[in-house]
C-alpha cells in the first residue's frame, strides 16, 4: 500500500507557523563563520566589525580620510507600532593599521530603515525611506547635528526596494538606485521626475539637477563605473548577472515598457552589490574582474568584461569566494583604501519580507560583519588620510595608479574652495601627455561643475575607443557648454569602434533636432547588434516629433537611405506616408532582406489603402497574408479593396498558407470565402483546425449552426472535438454538453483538443460547462487538468472547480500544513530526504517543473529560476511553495490578468506592452498578443502560474526527495550550478520511424542530417551538467539499440576544445562531419565555435551506456 | 470678460479668515511644501497657535510630486489610482476643514497646461465636498520660488508662471465661493528660505508660517508665543504625532499591507491600528502645550 501525501486541510494561524525550524539557526560565533569560509589559495579573510559593535549593514562606502561609513538597520523590514526610529549611520576606524576597526562613532542614530549612504562634500547623504537627506557634523564631536532634506518623493511600497546604491561617480554626481515595486515623484528646479519601477539616477548637488539615467531591472543593489568611466549594474532578483547601463537603457520590468534590454549573463544567480577589483594589491589575474555576492547562495561570484560591438560581453569565472555558513549574507563589496577588499554581512538566516514574516522570530535584527579580504606576500596600499592634504596634494593624487586614492583625492577636492582648485587644475593644462591622466582631469574638471572643453577634445581624438566614449560620456551631460559638440557627435556616430557610436546615440538623444535621428540612424551604415538597435529604436520614438512632421511634409529626412527610413517607420510604429517605400518594393531595387523589411514596415503602419496594394503583392510573397492578419487582429485594419484576392489561397495545398487566409476570411468577414472554409473543415483532416478557426471568426448564426451540428453528429472524434472547441468561444452555452461528452472519453487526461482553455476564456463559457457537468462523472487525470487549468486562470472560476471536483470526485487541493505537520515534514527532509533523487523526480516530465522552471538559465523562462532557491529559501518555504503556490510569488512573476471589452479574460506573465498591443506568456510559453483596441483593463492577479497539486501524485518519500533537491539548489555541494562552460543547453531528437532504416544505410550520420521532419525539444543538462543517455528519448537503432540525440551550439568564435569525459558509445558531429573520437575514455578535441544551437549533433547509445556524459569548454 | 467678471465676484466676497470651530479635523493637501512642513512643524503650529480653537487635529496629506489629479499618489495601477486613494483618505478622515495647495509643479506646464490645471482642480474641489463634506476648503496659492545664483537656475520665468497660476486660483476660489489664501502673495519675493529655489528649508518654514497663517486671514499669535520655548516643545510633539499619523495612513510595504502581496504579508495589516492610540495620546500633549504656549502673552 503506497501511502499518498494527502493532508488534512486546518487553519493555522502564521504567528505559530513562525515557529518552526528555529533550531536550525546557525552558530553566530564570528570565530565559527570565519572557519566557514572557503577561500581560494592565496586569499585570506579577517574580521573588521562584527556585532555589538555594528548591526545589520546595509550599505557602506570609505570617506576621504579612509573611514567605513555604514548604514544599519534593526528596524527593518518595518516600524514596530510605538518603536522609536533608532536606525544609524555609523563611522568606523582602523587606528593601529591592524586592519580591525577599534573606533566607532554614532554619526546619526534617529533613522527609519536607511538603505544608502555615501560620505561626501563634507558630511553624508542618507537615503532615509522616502527621502535623500544630508547630515553634517558642524561643531566637531563627530555627531550629526545639522539635517537638511535633499530629495523627497521616493515610494516606500516594500522596504527592500527603497531608494539605495550611492555611489560618486567620476563626475562629481550622486547615483542611486530603487526598485520594481518603487514609485517615485520627485520635484526639481527643472520640473517633476517621476520613475515607476526600477532605475538608475544622478543627481548634481550643485544645480540640484536629478535626472534618470536608466529603467527597470528589479532589485539593482549593485552599481559601479569601471575604470574608463562605463556604468554597470547587478540584480538582487532578476538573475542576468551583469547589465550594461547606457543612457535610457530600459531593462524587464519597467512599466509600460514595450522592448528592453537583456543582462550580459541570463541564467545567472541574483546578486547584491557590485565591485571592480582594481589596485597593486590584487593579484594582477583579478584586477579588472567583476565580484558581485550571491547572497542567497553564500558566497561572491566574479565575472569579466570584454568589449563586443557596442557593448560588452560577460564572462562568468569562478567564484571569488564561498561559505557553507547559512547566515553569510554578503550585501555590499567595496576596495577599501589600504587596496583590500571589504564585505559587509548582513547577517541573517532570513533575507527578506515578502516570503517570511515581518515579525518572524527567526529574523535577525542586531547582527552584522565587516570581512577584509587580503592576498597573502602581497603588500596593501598605503592608506591615506586626505583631509588635511594639501590642494597640489590632492591634484597628484588624481594621478596615482591606485584607483581608491584616487577617488578618494577627487571627492576631497569637491570639498575645497571651488577657485583655489581649479587655479590649480588648470596649471597642469599642457603637461598632461597621457590619455589616461587627461581622463582624470577631465573627471575631476566635471567633478567641480566645471566643462573642460579641451581636454573632452583632446579625448575624443584618442586612438583608443574607452577614451573616446568617456569624452563622450561627458558630452552627453554638458553638451550646452562644449562649443562644436553637435559637429563631435556627428563624427563619432561613424566611428569605427560600437560602443562609441552608442554614446553618440546617447549624446544625440540629449539634443532633439530636426538632425538628430537622420545622424542617429547613420549607426544603421555599421554593424549593428541589438543594444545599438534598441538605443536608435528609442531615440526615433523620442524625437518623433523632430522628425516625423517634416518626412510628413515631403522633406527628404534620410536623403536616399531607404534602410534608414524603414527603420525608422518600423520603430515609430505610426502610420506615414509609404510612397517611397512602395517605389523602392516595386521597382525590385531592394535586396531580399531591405524588401522583406519594407513589406513588413507596411504591414505595420499603411492605411487600408496601403495594405490593398499590399494584398497584391501577396501571390509572389505569400508571408504577407500573416503580416495582413496581424494587421487586421492588432491593428483592427483590413486592405480596402481587392479581398477577392485571397480566394486562391483557399485553394493552396500549402497548410500554412491555407491557414493565414483562412483566419483573414474570418477577420474580414468575407462571405464569399465561407464555402471554402465549410469544406476545408470537413474534408481535409490536414486543414480542419484551421478552417474553424476562420469560421469561428465569422461567429455568426450560420456557423454556429454548424459547429452545433459537427459537434454531435460528426463520426470523427477530432472533428467533434475542434467544433466544441470553436464553438465554445462563440456560443459556450451550445457546446458544453458536447464538451463534457468529448472529456468523458479523455482516460488519458491531457485535454490534448485544447478544450479546457477554450472554456476558461470567459465567465460565462466557464459557467456554462460548470453547468453541463452537473450529475455527470469524469475521470480523475482529466478533472485534475480542469482543475489545474482553472485555479491557474487570472479569475479562477469557484463554479467550474467546484463542479471539476464534484465530477471527478477529487479531493480538495490546497493543502495547509498544521505547524506540527510542518516540523515533522521539515524533520523528515533534513534525515531522509535524498537530493539526487529528488533531482529525477524534478525532471520527470509529468510533473512539469522543467515545464517552466530552469536552473542557472537552463530551461523555460516562464517561472524564476531555481538557481539558489535551496540557498535562500528554508524548507518550510519550499514546502508550502510547492502545496500552495498563490501563497508564495516571486517578484517579477505575478500573473497579469487581461480583461477584454467582450468579456474574455488572458492570463500569463506581462512580456510588453504598446500603445497598440499587450503581449502575455501563458502557462505553455506561448505568446498571446492582444489588440490594446480590445482591452477593457490589465490587472495584476493574486494567483500564481504554478498550478497546486502538481505534487498531489507523489508518494510521501517522493515529494520528501524533490524538497531535498530543492533545498540543496545553490548550496556548497553537488547542487551549486558551476562558473565551467559546460554545455547544458540541448535540443533532443525525439524517435523519428526513419531512423530504423536510416542507421543500416548511414550509422549514426542519419542524426545528423538536417531532415525536417526531425523534431527536436529543447533540454538541460542535470544541475551537475550531466546528460543521463537513459533520461533522453530513445530513438529507436537496430536491433535492440535505443540511441539518445542531442544538439548543441558552441558561442564562443574561432577555435575552442572541448572536454568529453568518456567517449564510450558516443559519436559526434560538427554540421554533418564526424569527429574522430577515441574509443572510450576521456578526450579533449578541438572544434570551430558555432553558435547555432544545432550545429553539433551528439548521439549516444543509450541501450548499452550507462554513464552520464559532460561536455566541458577548455579554457586557458 | 469672462475674468472681469470674475474679479467682480471676487470683490463680492467678504474678505474673512478661515473658520475653525472646537475639534475640527484640519486636512492640509498638496505637495512637497505641504508634505515636507510635517517634517518641521512650523506651519502647524503656527496655524494652530493662531486658529483660536480646541483639539484641533491636523492631518498633512502632502505628498511630494503630486498634482490636483493625485498623480503622485497611485502605486501599482494608472495615476487615477492615486484620485481614488486621495478621495478614500478623505471619506475616512472627513475633515471638517481642508486647505488646499497645489500649483507649484503644474506651472511648469506654462500657460497652456493651465486649462487642464483649473479643470482637474475643479473636479478635485468636487471630489473633497462629495467625500468628506468640509464646513470649509481653501484654496491656496503656490510659493514663489527663489533664484539663488549660478550655478542654480534662474527661477524668473517660472515666477512669472507662478503668479498666473496663482490668479487662476483667485479666480477659481471666486467662482466656487471659496475661500482664497494668497499665500504667493503674502510671502513675497525672498531668498534663502529654501535650498534649492523650491522648498523650505527648516529656517524658511519659520518665516514662511506666519505669512500663510497671514494668507488664511487669521491673526497671528504673538511673537512672544511662536517664540517661545513652550512653541519649541510644541512643534517637537507635533513632528512625532505627524510622524505616527504618517506610518499610519502611507505606510511602507504597502504592497504586502494593502496590495497584490497581501495574501503573502497581510495578516501584518492589523498592526496600522496599533498607532490610534498612539496618536489620540500625543495629541492630548499638543493640546496640553497648545495652552500653556497660548498662557504666554
Amino acid at each position: 500500500m503506497i501511502t499518498r501525501l494527502l493532508f488534512t486541510v486546518s487553519f493555522t494561524t502564521l504567528s505559530a507557523f513562525a515557529q518552526r525550524g528555529l533550531k536550525d539557526i546557525p552558530d553566530p560565533d564570528p570565530v565559527k563563520q570565519a572557519a566557514a569560509f572557503n577561500l581560494p589559495e592565496g586569499m585570506e579573510i579577517q574580521l573588521v566589525a562584527s556585532d555589538p559593535m555594528i548591526a545589520k549593514p546595509v550599505q557602506m562606502n570609505f570617506d576621504s580620510q579612509g573611514r567605513i561609513w555604514l548604514v544599519s538597520s534593526g528596524m527593518y523590514p518595518h516600524i514596530v507600532p510605538g518603536a522609536e526610529e533608532n536606525d544609524k549611520v555609523l563611522i568606523l576606524e582602523d587606528t593601529n593599521g591592524d586592519g580591525v576597526a577599534d573606533k566607532r562613532t554614532v554619526f546619526a542614530d534617529d533613522l527609519h530603515i536607511p538603505t544608502a549612504v555615501l560620505p561626501a562634500d563634507g558630511g553624508a547623504y542618507v537615503a532615509n525611506s522616502t527621502e535623500i537627506i544630508f547630515l553634517k557634523d558642524t561643531d566637531g564631536d563627530g555627531k550629526a547635528d545639522h539635517r537638511r532634506v535633499v530629495l523627497s518623493g521616493f515610494g516606500t511600497e516594500d522596504t527592500h526596494h527603497l531608494v539605495h546604491t550611492f555611489e560618486q561617480g567620476p563626475d562629481g554626481m550622486l547615483y542611486f538606485l530603487q526598485s520594481i515595486y518603487i514609485h517615485s515623484h520627485l520635484e526639481t528646479p527643472y520640473g517633476v521626475r517621476r520613475l515607476m519601477g526600477g532605475g538608475v539616477w544622478h543627481f548634481r548637488p550643485e544645480t540640484q539637477r536629478a535626472e534618470i539615467l536608466s529603467k527597470g531591472l528589479i532589485n539593482p543593489w549593485g552599481f559601479i563605473f569601471d575604470e574608463h568611466g562605463q556604468t554597470f549594474a547587478t540584480d538582487g532578483a532578476g538573475g542576468q548577472g551583469i547589465n550594461d547601463i547606457f543612457p535610457r537603457s530600459v531593462f524587464r520590468t519597467s512599466p509600460g515598457a514595450q522592448r528592453i534590454v537583456d543582462g550580459l549573463n541570463p541564467g545567472q544567480p541574483k546578486l547584491c552589490g557590485l565591485e571592480i577589483l582594481s589596485g597593486s594589491h590584487i593579484p594582477e589575474k583579478l584586477r579588472g574582474v567583476l565580484i558581485a555576492p550571491d547572497f542567497r547562495g553564500h558566497r561572491i561570484n566574479a565575472y569579466r568584461l570584454t568589449p563586443e560591438g557596442s557593448s560588452y560581453k560577460s564572462t562568468r569565472i569562478d567564484d571569488f569566494l564561498s561559505s557553507s555558513h547559512r547566515a553569510f549574507r554578503p550585501i555590499d563589496v567595496k576596495m577599501g583604501p589600504d587596496g583590500a577588499l571589504y564585505i559587509a554581512d548582513w547577517y541573517n538566516p532570513i533575507i527578506q519580507h515578502g516570503e517570511v514574516d515581518f515579525r518572524d522570530e527567526r529574523r535577525d535584527h542586531s547582527r552584522g560583519r565587516i570581512w577584509r579580504v587580503t592576498f597573502k606576500d602581497r603588500p596593501l596600499v598605503e592608506k591615506k588620510n586626505f583631509s588635511q592634504s594639501s590642494i597640489e596634494d590632492l591634484v597628484v593624487h588624481l594621478l596615482s595608479k591606485e584607483r581608491v586614492h584616487r577617488e578618494q583625492a577627487r571627492s576631497e577636492l569637491r570639498t575645497r574652495n571651488r577657485g583655489e582648485v581649479l587655479a590649480i587644475l588648470n596649471t597642469w593644462n599642457g603637461k598632461l601627455t597621457e590619455d589616461f591622466a587627461r581622463m582624470q582631469f577631465m573627471w575631476t574638471y566635471q567633478a567641480l561643475n566645471h566643462t573642460p572643453v579641451g581636454l573632452i577634445k583632446s579625448l575624443i581624438a584618442s586612438d583608443d575607443p574607452r577614451y573616446r566614449a568617456a569624452a563622450l560620456r561627458v558630452i552627453y551631460h554638458r553638451h550646452e557648454e562644449v562649443p562644436g559638440a553637435a559637429e563631435i557627435v556627428k563624427k563619432a556616430i561613424n566611428d569605427d569602434n560600437g560602443r562609441v557610436r552608442l554614446w553618440a546615440v546617447s549624446c544625440l538623444a540629449q539634443m532633439p533636432g530636426p538632425d538628430s535621428v537622420p545622424t542617429a540612424l547613420q549607426a544603421l551604415d555599421h554593424p549593428v547588434d541589438k543594444t545599438m538597435d534598441f538605443a536608435l529604436w528609442s531615440i526615433v520614438r523620442e524625437h518623433q516629433e523632430h522628425w516625423a512632421p517634416r518626412f510628413e511634409a515631403g522633406k527628404p529626412v534620410f536623403g536616399d537611405k531607404l534602410p534608414h527610413l524603414i527603420f525608422a517607420m518600423k520603430a515609430l510604429g505610426k502610420s506615414l506616408s509609404l510612397e517611397s517605400i512602395f517605389t523602392s518594393v516595386n521597382n525590385g531595387s531592394l535586396t531580399p532582406t531591405e524588401r522583406k523589411d519594407a513589406i513588413s514596415v507596411i504591414s505595420q503602419v499603411g492605411s487600408a489603402s496601403d495594405l490593398s496594394r499590399l494584398l497584391k503583392l501577396a501571390p509572389k510573397e505569400p508571408a504577407i497574408l500573416e503580416q495582413l492578419v496581424t494587421a487586421a487582429q492588432i491593428r483592427k485594419l483590413q486592405p480596402k479593396s481587392g479581398k477577392e484576392q485571397l480566394l486562391p489561397f483557399l485553394d493552396s495545398d500549402q497548410p500554412a498558407i491555407f491557414a493565414s487566409a483562412a483566419k483573414l476570411a474570418g477577420l474580414w468577414k468575407f462571405a464569399p470565402a465561407r464555402d471554402k472554409l465549410v469544406t476545408a473543415f470537413t474534408q481535409s483532416p490536414a486543414k480542419r483546425q484551421a478552417a474553424a478557426e476562420g469560421l469561428r471568426l465569422f461567429g455568426d448564426q450560420e456557423t454556429i449552426k454548424l459547429f452545433v451540428k459537427l459537434s454531435k453528429d460528426s463520426p470523427d472524434e477530432a472533428t467533434r472535438a475542434i467544433a466544441v472547441k470553436e464553438l465554445a468561444r462563440i456560443a459556450p452555452d451550445r457546446a458544453a454538453a458536447s464538451a463534457v461528452a468529448l472529456l468523458q472519453k479523455d482516460t488519458a487526461g491531457k485535454d490534448e483538443h485544447g478544450l479546457f482553455s477554450s472554456f476558461l476564456q470567459s465567465t460565462r463559457a466557464s459557467t456554462s460547462l460548470a453547468k453541463a457537468l452537473k450529475d455527470k462523472t469524469l475521470p480523475t487525470k482529466i478533472a485534475t487538468l480542469g482543475l489545474q487549468r482553472a485555479g491557474t486562470s487570472g479569475r479562477p472560476p469557484k463554479d467550474l472547480m467546484a463542479a471539476l471536483q464534484t465530477a471527478g470526485n477529487l479531493k480538495p487541493m490546497s493543502q495547509q500544513l498544521s505547524a506540527a505537520e510542518m516540523a515533522k515534514l521539515v524533520d523528515r527532509v533534513r534525515q531522509e530526504g535524498d537530493a539526487h533523487r529528488g533531482e529525477t523526480i524534478y525532471r520527470r516530465t509529468d510533473l512539469q517543473c522543467t515545464a517552466c522552471h530552469a536552473i542557472g538559465g537552463v530551461g523555460s523562462p516562464i517561472g524564476p529560476d531555481l538557481v539558489s532557491i535551496g540557498a535562500s529559501a528554508p524548507v518550510d518555504y519550499l514546502i508550502t511553495s510547492l502545496l500552495n503556490p498563490n501563497d508564495k510569488i516571486k517578484e517579477g512573476y505575478h500573473t497579469t490578468l487581461v480583461s477584454e471589452k467582450n468579456g474574455n479574460a488572458h492570463t500569463g506573465g506581462l512580456v510588453s506592452e504598446s500603445d497598440t498591443e499587450v503581449v502575455l506568456r501563458d502557462y505553455a510559453g506561448k505568446m498571446n498578443r492582444i489588440a490594446r483596441a480590445d482591452i477593457k483593463n490589465i490587472t495584476i492577479s493574486p494567483v500564481s502560474m504554478m498550478p497546486p497539486g502538481l505534487t498531489a501524485g507523489l508518494r510521501e518519500d517522493q515529494f520528501v526527495d524533490l524538497v531535498r533537491f530543492l533545498s540543496e539548489l545553490g548550496k556548497d555541494g553537488d547542487f551549486k550550478v558551476s562558473a565551467k562552460p559546460i554545455i547544458r543547453d540541448w535540443k533532443v531528437l525525439q524517435p523519428h520511424p526513419r531512423t530504423v532504416d536510416g542507421m543500416g544505410h548511414y550509422g549514426t550520420a542519419v542524426f545528423a542530417e538536417r531532415f525536417e521532419g526531425y523534431q527536436w525539444q529543447p533540454y538541460g543538462s542535470k544541475v551537475g551538467g550531466e546528460l543521463v543517455p537513459s533520461e533522453l528519448p530513445k530513438v529507436k537503432g537496430r536491433g535492440r539499440n535505443t540511441w539518445g540525440v542531442a544538439r548543441f551550439g558552441i558561442t564562443q568564435k574561432g577555435k575552442v576544445k572541448l572536454k568529453i569525459n568518456d567517449t564510450t558509445l558516443l559519436d559526434l558531429f560538427a554540421g554533418k562531419k564526424e569527429i574522430d573520437l577515441p574509443e572510450k575514455g576521456p578526450a579533449i578535441i578541438e572544434l570551430t565555435g558555432n553558435e547555432d544551437p544545432e550545429h553539433f549533433t551528439l548521439a549516444v547509445n543509450s541501450a548499452y551506456r550507462q554513464t552520464p556524459v559532460l561536455l566541458e569548454l577548455v579554457t586557458e | 470678460m469672462k475674468k472681469f467678471w470674475l474679479s467682480l465676484l471676487s470683490i463680492t466676497l467678504p474678505a474673512s479668515a478661515v473658520t475653525f470651530e472646537d475639534n475640527d479635523t484640519v486636512v492640509l493637501l498638496g505637495n512637497t511644501v505641504i508634505e515636507r512642513a510635517q517634517k518641521y512643524g512650523h506651519l502647524e503650529t503656527a496655524i494652530s497657535l493662531s486658529a483660536g480653537k480646541n483639539n484641533l487635529k491636523f492631518r498633512n496629506l502632502g505628498w511630494s510630486g503630486d498634482t490636483v489629479f493625485g498623480t503622485a499618489r497611485s502605486y501599482f495601477g494608472p495615476p487615477k489610482e492615486g484620485f481614488d486613494r486621495l478621495k478614500s483618505d478623505l471619506t475616512e478622515l472627513k475633515p471638517n476643514v481642508v486647505i488646499v495647495c497645489y500649483g507649484a509643479v503644474a506651472a511648469f506646464d506654462g500657460e497652456k497646461g493651465l486649462p487642464e490645471f483649473i479643470s482637474g482642480y475643479e473636479t478635485l474641489l468636487s471630489m473633497i465636498k462629495s467625500s468628506a463634506a468640509p464646513r470649509e476648503i481653501v484654496i491656496v496659492s503656490p510659493p514663489p520660488a527663489e533664484s539663488l545664483g549660478a550655478p542654480m537656475p534662474d527661477m524668473a520665468k517660472h515666477n512669472k508662471r507662478l503668479a498666473l497660476y496663482s490668479e487662476a486660483l483667485g479666480d477659481l476660489a471666486a467662482k466656487h465661493k471659496l475661500r482664497f489664501a494668497d499665500f504667493f502673495t503674502t510671502l513675497g519675493s525672498s531668498k534663502g528660505l529654501t535650498d534649492n529655489g523650491l522648498h523650505f528649508t527648516s529656517e524658511g518654514y519659520q518665516t514662511a508660517s506666519p505669512k500663510f497663517v497671514e494668507a488664511l486671514g487669521l491673526t497671528l499669535a504673538t511673537g512672544n508665543q511662536l517664540q517661545s520655548e513652550h512653541a519649541r516643545k510644541l512643534r517637537e510633539a507635533t513632528v512625532a504625532k505627524n510622524k505616527l499619523f504618517f506610518f499610519r495612513w502611507r505606510p511602507a510595504n504597502e504592497t504586502y499591507l494593502r496590495l497584490f502581496r497581501k495574501h503573502e504579508q497581510g495578516n501584518n495589516v492589523r498592526e496600522l491600528p496599533m498607532f490610534d492610540p498612539l496618536i489620540a495620546e500625543a495629541e492630548k500633549e499638543i493640546e496640553a502645550l497648545k495652552k500653556t504656549t497660548l498662557s504666554l502673552k
